[in-house]
C-alpha cells in the first residue's frame, strides 16, 4: 500500500509494518494506524507517521536519553490494549515538540508500543511529569566543544 | 447542567457501569473514587485538555526542527 505525506513524501508500507492505536491518541483520536520511520540525519530520532493522516507525524525518542532516571507508572488498566504478555515486551517513547521557547518533550503522556504485537497506547502517568519538558541542547553542545 | 447534592460516602451512578463516590470532603477540597470499566479512561481535565494541545501541536514538527534533538549536529551557533 502506498501512502502519500507531507513530509516523507510517497511510502510503500507493509500491512506487518503497522502499529495500532486502538484509541488514537489523546487529541488525535481519529489517528489510530501508524508506522514507524527512522530519520536517517538523526538516529536517536523515530516518525511515527499517521497511515490515515499524511500531513501527521510525531517525533518520539526514548526518554532516558534526556532524562536518565526517567520512570513511568501507570494503572495496568491503561494497558490493557496492548496485549501484554510481560511487561519487558513495552517499549516507552515520549513524543517532542516544538514550542515557542524551543524543542520539549512530553514526559507526562508518553507512548507505550508492544512490538512483537504491532499495538500502541497513549499513556497518562501517575507521576507529575512535565508535559513540555525543555531541552537544553545549546549547553549541551556548548560543553561538547569547550 | 444536572447539579446533585452528595455527602461523604455517597455516589452517583452515571449510565449502568460508571459510579463516582465522594470519598472525603476538606475545606474546598473534594476526593472522589471512581469505578469504571477499564474501556473508560479517566483523567484530570486540565490535564488532559494539555495533553490534547501539546498532542497537536506535535503533529506539526518538521524533520528541520527535530534536528536540535541531536547535539552532535543541531546546535544553534555558539555564543
Amino acid at each position: 500500500m502506498n501512502i502519500i505525506t507531507t513530509r516523507f513524501g510517497i511510502l510503500t508500507i507493509q500491512p506487518q509494518d503497522e502499529l495500532l492505536f486502538e484509541q488514537g491518541l489523546i487529541g488525535l483520536e481519529d489517528c489510530q494506524r501508524w508506522i514507524v520511520l527512522t530519520d536517517s540525519k538523526n538516529p536517536g530520532l523515530g516518525w511515527l507517521q499517521s497511515i490515515e493522516q499524511g500531513h501527521i507525524a510525531l517525533g518520539v525518542v526514548s526518554p532516558r536519553r534526556f532524562v536518565l532516571d526517567y520512570q513511568l507508572h501507570v494503572e495496568r488498566d491503561d494497558l490493557h490494549s496492548l496485549n501484554l504478555t510481560t511487561i519487558r515486551d513495552a517499549e516507552v517513547v515520549v513524543v517532542a515538540s516544538r514550542n515557542e521557547t524551543g524543542l520539549t518533550l512530553n514526559l507526562r503522556a508518553p507512548l507505550v508500543i508492544n512490538v512483537e504485537k504491532r499495538r500502541g497506547c497513549q499513556v497518562v502517568a501517575k507521576d507529575a511529569h512535565p508535559i513540555q519538558f525543555a531541552i537544553n541542547t545549546p549547553t549541551v553542545s556548548l560543553k561538547r566543544t569547550a | 447542567m444536572l447539579v446533585l447534592s452528595r455527602q461523604r460516602d455517597e455516589s452517583i451512578i452515571i449510565g449502568d457501569n460508571v459510579v463516582i463516590t465522594v470519598v472525603d470532603v476538606r475545606g474546598d477540597k473534594v476526593k472522589l473514587g471512581i469505578d469504571a470499566p477499564k474501556e473508560i479512561s479517566v483523567h484530570r481535565r486540565e490535564v488532559y485538555e494539555a495533553i490534547q494541545r501539546e498532542n497537536r501541536q506535535a503533529a506539526l514538527l518538521k524533520p528541520d526542527d527535530a534536528r536540535l534533538l541531536d547535539p552532535g549536529t543541531g546546535s544553534p551557533e555558539p555564543q
